[in-house]
């Protein structure tokens, strides 16, 4: 289970008169439950990313905290970090090493022994079926092969929680079939407790149980996809995430009301 | 279980070692240039020294000259006629040798006791001719001299009056201190070697990491930064080595085909030599390493970094030129500045000195202390790093 409570960050971009002050995140919090695919929802810089890499500890928040499993994530990062697989917007491969090594690789880092890291490629080859791909170096990989090559990689200590960051960025359809398949394997045989970010509506109807929408760094609504249309009084999805996360003044002239 | 310091480690070895293209690069831009120049170096000198061997002279008009064809031919010279077009070849570097032209009028000059002037023709864009012009002047010099000392006698003026003064040379350096002096190009490639071998890894490890996106999501293992930071240096510092050693010990078979003999005599260089090499160089690799590191890590791109190290480069291929321009000679603070440290020890051991542990103790101190901020740097400044 991943609480988070509060956050707050602010970036400084430039120096001089060239300064501006950025609010990336300013009071976006939820829970994300165990055997539940919690799905975060926002357009283009709404926070996702900020807040997914709060939660993985690679940035300090301002204000507010990140719970992983009753561990809090500044104080303990890595006892945090060890009950988290994460799938963060970097997902850089070494190219000049197979799927197996760089998967291995993470594995040991988790302080997996060499065959239980072994094993591990195994299964979730399996899972993710991508058998063939292992013995191949990485350079040359399609974006989807990649993509499957970096998920297995954040998995491989077959963590209790999985943060995704807009983990169907760059993959075709059949590949996002597939990957929103393992996904519900991974929360109903294993009851892993998954967060989402996304921005593509289709993605959290299909998939998630608990929509989460943050727009400008803040939680603006949460609750399943029938609770969140029945709040704004819409039957398109599409039509409640723009009645939520936007201001009436923002939305496009001509859309439907 | 292994720790995760070392995990790093070999991984970061192995993947340096996979990048071929560039180890290769490396590899003939460090290892084999230094006996390649070395080489070079000694089939110029090897060529000047047969030239000066075979004691031959290219003169135009020497017909006009009998007095000083007798007087070249004592000094067992042979005399050859230059090639018509010698000025032409001289300049094309088609001729290795300065051509000396006679006037007409030399013999009934020398006759009348009036001045008379040869000309020696050269190029001082051509190397080889320039070396062999010492040798001519110094011939003229010496047919000048006889002939003075000739026209004094006849008026009854002791030679002795003509030279109130003679100056003697007398060499201290010994065949070992001599060979040093062309020996200084050997520390500077094998310092270049470790900074070449270092720069690849050092930046492919941080900026290079950057730059594909494998930081962010390396820092998300709940691994210790530092041991993180240890690993990679301790690979970079061990390719960085390798490449040392390898350029040091491409210096011994180098030696054997060095051509002028002379030359092979003076330049010392053994496994004594090549195993002192090594221990100097290894704290200024720990050090470089880091230093590289930190530089690097701080640039997005491998690009960005490497336009960064550049400086790093330039100071510690400049400065080794401070042992060659020391005016006030060798100072003690030499000792404190990695490379130029480095450099002047290893010309010590050159010259065959040994070195104590007093001489040893400054250099891997600075190293030390520079290698240690460098890491601390990278491993403050990784998770920043990570995320812009």
């Amino acid at each position: 289970m991943i609480e988070i409570t509060g956050l707050h960050k602010t970036f400084n971009h430039g120096r001089g008169r060239n300064k501006r002050v950025v609010q990336a995140v300013r009071g976006v919090e939820f829970v994300a439950r165990d055997g539940c695919i919690t799905g975060l929802l926002g357009s283009n810089g709404a926070g996702k990313t900020t807040t997914l890499r709060i939660a993985a500890g690679l940035i300090t928040p301002e204000q507010g905290r990140v719970v992983v499993d009753g561990i809090d994530v500044a104080t303990y990062p890595q006892q945090a970090l060890s009950r988290m697989g994460v799938l963060s917007d970097a997902r850089g491969l070494y190219p000049r090493m197979t799927a197996r090594e760089n998967i291995v690789y993470y594995g040991r880092l988790h302080g997996l022994s060499r065959t239980a890291a072994d094993d591990r490629v195994k299964d979730l080859a399996y899972t993710l079926d991508m058998q063939p791909l292992l013995d191949r170096r990485t350079e040359g990989f399609s974006q989807g092969e990649r993509m499957k090559t970096a998920l297995a990689r954040a998995l491989v200590h077959d963590p209790p929680n999985i943060v995704l960051d807009e983990p169907t960025n760059g993959l075709d359809v059949m590949a996002t079939r597939s990957l929103r398949n393992a996904l519900r394997r991974l929360r109903d045989e294993q009851r892993k407790c998954i967060i989402f970010s996304t921005h593509i509506m289709q993605e959290v109807e299909r998939l998630c149980d608990h929509v989460v929408v943050v727009a400008q760094g803040r939680t603006v609504a949460q609750g399943s996809v029938a609770e969140l249309n029945a709040r704004a009084q819409q039957s398109d999805f599409e039509e409640t995430f723009v009645k939520l996360a936007f201001k009436p003044d923002d939305r496009q002239p001509g859309d439907r009301p | 279980m292994s720790h995760p310091a070392l995990t790093v480690f070999i991984k970061e070895l192995v993947d340096a070692l996979r990048d071929r293209r560039t180890l290769m690069v490396v590899l003939i831009s460090s290892v084999a240039i230094g006996p390649l120049v070395l080489m070079l170096v000694s089939s110029l000198v090897g060529g000047i020294e047969k030239r000066a061997e075979e004691r031959v002279l290219l003169v135009q008009g020497i017909e006009h000259a009998p007095t000083l064809r007798n007087y070249l031919e004592r000094q067992t010279y042979t005399i050859t006629d230059a090639p018509a077009d010698f000025e032409q070849q001289l300049k094309d570097n088609r001729l290795g040798d300065p051509v000396l032209v006679v006037p007409p009028n030399f013999e009934a000059d020398m006759a009348a006791g009036l001045v008379t002037t040869v000309e020696m023709v050269l190029s001082s864009s051509n190397q080889r001719a320039q070396a062999g012009s010492g040798a001519v002047q110094r011939l003229m010099r010496g047919f000048n001299q006889e002939q003075a000392v000739l026209r004094l006698a006849v008026r009854g003026v002791a030679a002795a009056q003509m030279e109130p003064l003679r100056l003697e040379e007398r060499d201290l350096a010994d065949a070992g201190a001599r060979a040093a002096q062309l020996g200084t190009m050997v520390p500077y490639f094998v310092l270049m070697a470790v900074l070449y071998g270092a720069l690849n890894a050092a930046l492919d490890t941080t900026a290079g990491e950057r730059e594909r996106g494998s930081l962010e999501p390396l820092l998300m293992n709940p691994t210790a930064r530092l041991s993180l930071v240890l690993g990679k240096w301790g690979a970079v510092v061990t390719v960085a080595m390798l490449i040392a050693v390898l350029s040091c010990l491409s210096f011994l078979p180098g030696q054997w085909l060095i051509r002028s003999e002379s030359l092979a005599a003076m330049f010392r260089f053994g496994l004594r030599e090549a195993s002192y090499f090594i221990v100097l160089l290894f704290p200024l690799a720990c050090a470089l390493s880091a230093l590289l590191m930190a530089i690097a890590i701080r640039c997005k791109s491998f690009k960005e970094a490497q336009a960064n190290a550049t400086v790093v480069m330039l100071a510690v291929s400049m400065l080794p030129l401070v042992t060659l321009f020391n005016l006030q000679g060798a100072q003690a603070w030499h000792l404190w500045v990695p490379a130029l440290a480095q450099t002047t020890l290893m010309g010590r051991v050159l010259k065959g000195e040994s070195l104590g542990a007093g001489d040893l103790l400054p250099s891997f101190l600075a190293c030390l202390v520079l290698g240690a901020l460098s890491l601390w740097f990278v491993t403050r400044t990784l998770r920043a790093a990570a995320v812009k």
